[in-house]
């Protein structure tokens, strides 16, 4: 399998804040998604993989290259989005264009500009007149003009409408499926980014608490609704969850594969149905177990 | 206009950088006390590699164009606009003497070097 970065043991402390021991793996052509509540360390996270601070413990490649031994070739190659994304104010679209078109050795102003109106971005636009949305888009927008093989995108969704979001979404599929463009994005909400990313990682205070593809998620992870007192209380008791409700108590669970022989009878006498549990559901109890 | 600056380009990125910021004071488009996005910021946004940032910040910096306050980050020098006129006078002036000086062993004179000027201001 072709692996276009790969970080073990990232540390980088804090005053306030450490993040620790942190794993990543990304295979070539694959969206990878890195979730968690805010301040969990996402966004320094991906600062590091983007080659934007340094990586103080751990080691990190990223095209089989590190960022101390090829900063050039790699910021070419390698497209970043930050979370707030600052410009100049004063200055317009284009302007910001013409500032960074000469770093990249393929650099695509036509591209730069049909993206600019496929976003409905004006490039004569001052940045102190877009809103943060737009910003993002700019931002996007360049991250897309450089022929990158790797994108790294902090929170690409925030602060765009609905239109926006899904064009986006569908892009970075597209990309991903073409097979020669790889994804990372991180989101403190999992709003569509959930439903295109192949590989999920939780960070959490700091750490990573769950790596697990989409495909093994959803095979593991599954709501059981069920009848009071038709399922073993055992497995009851493992649920990560349980919301009793008049209609049916529901419980989470995260290794069904594991519970399914003792669920079998339930199940098959209709006193107990399975859902699909969202990976919202799914951070959310690891956020309350934790 | 749209110039699409490149790698290809004979002058070096913190250049091409340093000196469309320069563009901008002079027109006024950044005007003194404006806030300028740290080097940090401006090589994120971009995603260009911060040391071409810093050395085209510090360049400006060097030639009095933009002030750094540590902890509160960059602005525009509140230098006079006619201060950087004169100042790029001075600088058109020196290239000049060279392009005359250069030109006359061609047969090429001060004049015709005006009028080619006109001509491109012309178009």
């Amino acid at each position: 399998m072709d692996t276009v970065l790969e970080a073990t043991d990232l540390t980088k402390h804090y005053e306030d804040f450490s993040l620790r021991g942190v794993n990543v793996s990304v295979r070539r052509g694959s969206i990878a998604g890195i979730f968690g509540p805010n301040a969990a360390g996402k966004s320094t996270l991906l600062r590091m993989l983007a080659g934007q601070t340094p990586v103080p413990a751990g080691t990190l490649r990223v095209l089989d290259q590190s960022y101390a031994d090829a900063e050039r070739d790699l910021k070419n190659r390698v497209g970043y989005v930050p979370q707030e994304p600052v410009f100049y104010e004063n200055k317009t679209v284009e302007w910001h264009a013409r500032l960074a078109a000469p770093c990249f050795a393929r650099w695509d102003g036509a591209a730069f500009h049909r993206l600019l109106e496929d976003f409905r971005v004006n490039p004569l636009k001052n940045v102190k007149h877009l809103s943060g949305g737009q910003k993002k888009l700019l931002s996007l927008a360049l991250a897309f003009s450089h022929g990158a093989e790797l994108l790294i995108l902090d929170e690409p969704t925030a602060g765009l409408d609905i239109v926006h979001r899904r064009s986006l979404l569908d892009r970075l599929r597209a990309l991903a499926n073409a097979g020669d463009t790889t994804v990372v994005v991180a989101s403190h909400i999992t709003d569509g980014l959930d439903e295109i990313a192949e590989d999920i990682t939780f960070l959490h205070d700091g750490r990573v608490v769950l790596r697990e593809s989409a495909d093994d998620l959803a095979t593991k992870w599954k709501w059981v609704i069920y009848k009071e007192g038709s399922i073993d209380r055992a497995v009851e008791e493992r649920f990560a969850g349980v919301r009793r409700q008049p209609f049916g108590s529901r419980g989470l669970t995260g290794d069904f594969p594991a519970v399914r022989e003792a669920l079998a009878p339930a199940l098959a006498s209709g006193d107990a149905r399975l859902d699909h549990a969202s990976l919202e559901d799914i951070l959310l109890s690891f956020i309350k177990g934790a | 206009m749209f110039v699409v600056l490149s790698p290809a380009h004979p002058d070096p990125m913190y250049k091409q950088v340093t000196d469309q910021i320069k563009d901008a004071i002079a027109s006024g488009d950044l005007k003194p006390n404006d806030r300028l996005p740290s080097v940090r910021e401006l090589s994120e946004a971009l995603n260009v590699s911060a040391i071409t940032i810093k050395r085209a910040y510090q360049d400006l910096e060097t030639e009095g164009f933009i002030l750094t306050r540590a902890g509160m980050g960059s602005f525009v020098a509140p230098v006079e606009r006619d201060a950087l006129r004169e100042r790029k006078l001075a600088e058109v002036q020196e290239e000049l003497r060279r392009l005359v000086r250069s030109s006359a062993k061609f047969g090429i004179s001060a004049g015709d070097i005006a009028r080619l000027a006109r001509q491109i201001e012309g178009n």
